[in-house]
């Protein structure tokens, strides 16, 4: 394994070369792991590095399965249980079992790193890591029944169709090939048509253009309630990733009956608020906050939304000063690890969207993986092409046009067609035409992930055809890829430790002003690149400050400054704040200055005499 | 008819009716002081002995914990002779979320006692036991009320809950709270004698009443400062009373428009976080047949609805309606209390519990703020000198406690005096029993309004061929619709559904009519005809026409079926 400087000076975060990888055979592919497998993975890593990891369960799902973390911590932690604390989770979605997968080979490197590599070394000693590799397990376990399913609901259900029945006409393997794909039936007032470059994909018929529907699109299922509906009303509705409080969106049926209602939501949420010394979320799951440029709202103060007694800045959205820091950060992924996928996932109610505006924590968060829309390049131009990569971003790479709400299952499938249309007659393929193209040049190994529409008798429906892209053929990459997939990761999420805010007293002086007079100056400093507490913190009066105590014996006496004194506005990169404090006391006392942050660590210092 | 018949019976001794209620008739089963204000454990006794006296009738559940353990208790009055709790429309009435807003609780007791009281002799009292359910809380905030009674408080301290709270943020919890340094109970203010150099005097009439003097060229100064509650700094911080116990709103937890601390102070976390707060929210969810809430606050004579802040919008023009009708006799049945919009006529709240129950669950829901002040007119507010008035006249002065010299260790010689914590919020005793009894009949008069459907006679007719008609009128014949407009437009809960049924009967078609007159204006429903689903199921006092076309012959069954409303039946024969 490479290792890398650390900790990383600020200045060199934004100019160090890519590390050239020392040529090692090709890292094993991930496995999947149930519940039940992943647990006594959990466990048994815990219980080999018992100096170094802990098994530390934040609660259940709905099911009853134990969403567990592991806790990594090397020596130094009993010395300062303030020093920040990284929290990497992955599939809160439910279907990215995948992401599951890179967590834990995450956790694994570092508990067994740590004792030969100084590079997991300097990170452990110095930040405490929390991986919760499977934060949905009850969504996540469709992955491994039979049939197999794309499915992200695990709580509440209601009546999707309106019909005073719940859950009475769900998704189902009609043809018996162990998946839950798509129907399409032959219909004129269908919405759908065939993409004109590759028949097997659908997109929509686009009526003001002439065009004119030729299918209709359904779940797989029977319609059970005979409504001419299919696979409307599954019994779960309700999911983990839709269920926390910021952005929550009442009455959605995916959304919950109330934020924080799914055990699962709770669970994560109690989990960041009892751990305040976190200083940075990173999330493998369906949000991005890495790949796509993230636009900031303005920081000046509004009204209260609503009208109300306090002046607030915006509460919704990244605030200027902290999308900087993370269009920083994501160039840095970017190039890191290549990855270039956009999220689809919508931020309602979402775990990051909460972590980042009601607890002020920055989060970084990847999607890891999707079927590329191009072909495969070879590896050299893919990264020459990344690395020319500047800060306006080719065509290709801007975000999808917002949809409409077609489930995030169903959205591949609109792409970006009619934008490419208006250009030129000639038919582009659409996003989903383009998967196909890469499915067909990836090989037998991956032809998979498109099941060929077949003819089929439906019970209700009559002759109509099942097939289209499979489930999770979206969200795992090839066996050949995932590994080096993870290891790319592996190599990002090492040097974060880096970045988190650690407060340090710079300075810490006493001036001799008279006979027994004093002036204490200290200064608090933050060398890394990360602030000591985001804008969006800040806002949210989410964390403790810095508290500054000047710590005098019984023969000094404070005339000036107050007995503590609170700092939450500390920038990266140098940031300083200065404080001062009269005193009066002999030459022989001794006077210091205490610094306790909940996340960024602790100091003391003597003064200096300064003359 | 039966129960008519039996009253014109002369009987040797009539029981004396109209008791409670009418000051000449016969006492009370139970006795219960009505002009005394009781702490969390004296009101959960008076529940019980009611409870012990009617067990039948008033039924104890606990629905959790409170920070502090104690029992969350919600009692369950109605007749369950007369078919189970959850098939009969309900109303939830509770009081006292805020811990020192203490006398809704005394009300929702004095609801449940005047109906039980009342049942064997008065026919609307024992209609609304056995056509309704009451599920009533007699305390959200058990811990926050006895802290109330049990420790020193002002009329506005002990708001919140008492889970330890880092109000300052400097690590610490409920480190510095307000110090009752004279022990008498009270935490009342802080004045000091600063001769020459106070922004405030004495009143010339009346010395235990502080003037502000106005900032002035003239070299006028006072010769007193306030120097706020009574308190010290106990964590050194330079500051006051500024970590109290608690610190947070139960009333701004609840999950709709729910906005963070940084919005909305008091809000906590996440919505529901208090364990108060969720088990509430779980009843609820569990009890979809909740039409009315009634949620008891002080102080300021108001009858409250939503919405709580002006970004959501206004509601739905049909469950306005109710409101309004609802509201308005309210003001007349509650002297100088005024039907308010909170937002607007109020001020903002993020996360309110009435706010919750209607945009989040559907039901029509009012708080009351029990008790205007010593005037009684919201028109003639009264001030400091008005209320020693009617203290000295009406209390001989027990409401005051009389200003007195105190050492204090950073302010020096200072006074210590004000308003007793029981003045302000809550009335004196000859007051309270008239407040209570005017809100539990507005509870009354809340529950009497929730839905009560109907199934007409059916008029069958025969169509020919074979094919017979049946068209029958359904009505609710309260104001409170069985879906509300919000429950409807936002597919709350679940549809109404009415059903035809029965063993020789083939159902083949069926809808709402659109026309009194003309049969064949109807909507027909395309699948599932015997099983009509309405979403918004109906309406204030609405009547619907239905209309079945159906094959063959026999006894058939129409039901009505609606969360919020008992199940409307009735047989027709086709012959």
């Amino acid at each position: 394994m490479p290792t890398l400087p650390l900790p990383w000076v600020l200045g060199a975060l934004v100019c160090v070369a890519p590390q050239e990888a020392p040529v090692e055979a090709p890292p094993a592919a991930l496995e999947l792991l149930d519940h039940a497998r992943l647990a006594s993975e959990l466990k048994a890593l815990a219980a080999a590095h018992p100096e170094l990891v802990q098994l530390v369960k934040l609660g259940e799902s709905r099911g009853g399965r134990a969403i567990e973390a592991l806790r990594l911590a090397g020596k130094g932690v009993q010395d300062d249980p303030a020093r920040p604390a990284i929290l990497l989770v992955a599939n809160v979605d439910g279907a990215r079992v995948h992401a599951s997968a890179v967590a834990l080979h995450h956790a694994r490197a570092l508990a067994e790193g740590y004792a030969g590599d100084a590079g997991v070394q300097a990170l452990l000693d110095s930040t405490t890591v929390f991986v919760v590799p499977r934060a949905n397990p009850d969504a996540a376990e469709a992955r491994f029944a039979t049939p197999r399913v794309e499915r992200r609901a695990s709580g509440t259900g209601v009546d999707d169709d309106r019909d005073g029945r719940q859950g009475e006409d769900p998704p189902a393997d009609l043809d018996g090939d162990g998946l839950v794909t798509w129907i399409r039936v032959p219909d004129p007032d269908g919405e759908w048509r065939a993409d004109a470059t590759d028949a097997r994909a659908l997109v929509k018929a686009e009526r003001v253009k002439g065009e004119a529907g030729v299918y209709r699109l359904w779940p797989e299922g029977r319609d059970l309630d005979k409504d001419e509906r299919v696979a409307e009303d599954a019994p779960l509705d309700a999911r983990v990733d839709r269920n926390f409080p910021a952005g929550w969106e009442a009455h959605a049926k995916e959304a919950g009956l109330f934020p924080t209602d799914e055990p699962e939501t709770r669970a994560l949420c109690d989990f960041v608020l009892a751990h305040p010394e976190l200083a940075l979320v990173v999330l493998y799951d369906a949000e991005d906050s890495l790949v796509a440029e993230i636009k900031g709202v303005s920081e000046e103060p509004s009204a209260r939304p609503g009208g109300g007694r306090r002046s607030t800045t915006a509460s919704e959205g990244v605030l200027e000063s902290d999308a900087k820091l993370l269009g920083e950060l994501g160039k840095r992924y970017r190039k890191a690890t290549g990855v270039t996928v956009k999220s689809e996932a919508s931020d309602k109610g979402s775990f990051g969207r909460w972590c980042y505006e009601h607890r002020g924590l920055l989060v970084l968060a990847t999607a890891l993986w999707d079927v590329p829309l191009e072909e495969k390049k070879d590896d050299k131009k893919a990264e020459k092409k990344e690395g020319a990569e500047k800060p306006a971003e080719g065509a290709e790479s801007k975000p999808e046009e917002p949809e409409a709400k077609a489930g995030e299952e169903r959205k591949g499938r609109e792409g970006k067609e009619s934008r490419d249309a208006k250009k030129d007659d000639e038919p582009k393929p659409s996003d989903d035409a383009k998967r196909l193209k890469w499915i067909d040049a990836a090989g037998p190994e991956e032809a998979w992930r498109f099941r060929p529409w077949t003819p089929f008798e439906h019970p209700e429906l009559g002759p109509v055809e099942i097939g289209g892209l499979a489930p999770f053929a979206r969200l795992e990459p090839p066996a050949g890829e995932s590994g080096a997939l993870a290891a790319k990761h592996l190599e990002w999420f090492r040097s974060l430790g880096a970045l988190l805010p650690r407060v340090r007293l710079a300075e810490c002086t006493r001036e001799r002003l008279g006979e027994n007079l004093w002036r204490v100056t200290a200064v608090l400093q933050n060398d890394a690149y990360l602030p000591l507490q985001t804008r969006a913190a800040r806002r949210a009066e989410a964390l403790r400050p810095a508290k500054v105590t000047l710590r005098l014996p019984q023969a000094g006496q404070r005339l000036g400054g107050p007995a503590h004194e609170f700092v939450e506005d500390l920038p990266g990169s140098g940031g300083r704040a200065e404080l001062t404090w009269l005193v009066q006391g002999p030459d022989a006392m001794e006077i210091a200055v205490v610094v306790e942050t909940p996340n960024a660590g602790t100091a003391t210092r003597v003064a200096e005499e300064k003359r | 008819m039966l129960a008519l018949v039996l009253c014109l019976v002369p009987q040797e001794a009539p029981q004396p009716q109209g008791f409670p209620g009418l000051a000449a008739g016969r006492a009370p089963e139970v006795e219960i002081a009505w002009n005394r204000l009781y702490d969390t454990d004296a009101l959960y006794a008076h529940f019980d002995r009611l409870a012990a006296r009617w067990p039948g009738l008033l039924t104890r559940e606990v629905i959790g914990h409170s920070v502090e353990s104690r029992e969350l208790r919600v009692y369950t009055l109605h007749d369950p002779a007369t078919g189970p709790a959850d098939d009969k429309p309900a109303m939830w009435v509770d009081g006292n979320v805020h811990g020192n807003e203490v006398q809704g609780g005394e009300a929702v007791l004095y609801l449940a006692w005047y109906l039980l009281e009342n049942r064997d002799t008065n026919a609307r009292a024992r209609e609304l036991l056995d056509g309704c359910v009451f599920y009533l809380m007699p305390s959200v905030n058990p811990d926050g009320r006895a802290s109330w009674f049990a420790r020193a408080h002002n009329a506005h301290s002990s708001r919140s809950g008492v889970q330890p709270t880092d109000d300052d943020r400097d690590g610490l919890f409920d480190e510095d709270p307000p110090n009752d340094l004279d022990g008498d109970g009270n935490i009342v203010s802080m004045r000091k004698y600063v001769p020459g150099e106070g922004d405030y005097r004495l009143n010339a009439d009346d010395p235990r009443v502080m003037e502000r003097v106005p900032a002035n060229d003239r070299g006028i100064r006072g010769d007193w400062i306030l120097l706020g509650q009574e308190g010290l700094d106990d964590d050194g911080d330079g500051r006051v009373n500024e970590d109290p116990v608690g610190g947070y709103d139960m009333n701004r937890a609840w999950p709709a428009m729910w906005s963070p601390e940084h919005v909305q102070g008091g809000a906590g976390p996440y919505p529901l976080y208090w364990p108060e707060t969720r088990a509430i929210a779980r009843f609820l969810l569990a009890h979809p047949n909740v039409a009315a809430v009634q949620s008891f606050h002080n102080s300021g004579g108001m009858i409250l609805r939503g919405p709580g802040t002006e970004s959501y919008g206004e509601y739905p023009r049909a469950d306005l309606a109710v409101y309004d009708e609802l509201g308005k006799d309210g003001e007349k049945m509650l002297p100088f209390y005024r039907y308010m919009i909170i937002w607007k006529d109020l001020y903002s709240v993020f996360g309110g519990f009435v706010n919750w129950t209607y945009e989040g669950l559907g039901i029509v829901s009012f708080t009351n703020e029990l008790w205007n002040d010593e005037s009684q007119d919201p028109q003639k507010r009264i001030d400091e000198r008005d209320r020693h008035f009617f203290d000295d006249k009406l209390l001989l002065g027990a409401g005051h406690v009389a200003w007195h010299a105190f050492t204090h260790p950073l302010y020096g010689e200072v006074e210590i005096g004000g308003f007793a914590k029981d003045v302000g919020r809550v009335p004196p005793s000859f007051l309270q029993e008239e407040m209570i009894h005017r809100n539990a009949l507005f509870c009354v008069r809340h529950a009497e309004a929730m839905p009560r459907v109907a199934i007409r006679e059916p008029v069958v007719s025969d169509l020919g061929g074979g094919l017979t008609a049946i068209d029958v009128v359904v009505a609710n014949e309260r104001v409170i619709p069985t879906r509300t407009a919000l429950a409807r437009d936002k597919t709350v809960g679940q549809p109404d559904v009415l059903t035809l049924s029965g063993a020789g009967i083939e159902v083949l078609a069926g809808g709402f009519r659109t026309d009194r007159f003309r049969p064949e204006q109807i909507r027909l429903q395309e699948h599932e005809p015997a099983r009509l689903v309405r979403e918004a199921g109906l309406g204030a006092r609405e009547e619907l026409r239905v209309r079945w076309i159906v094959r063959g012959r026999g006894r058939a069954e129409l039901r009505y079926q609606s969360e919020k409303a008992r199940d409307a039946l009735r047989t027709v024969e086709l012959r």
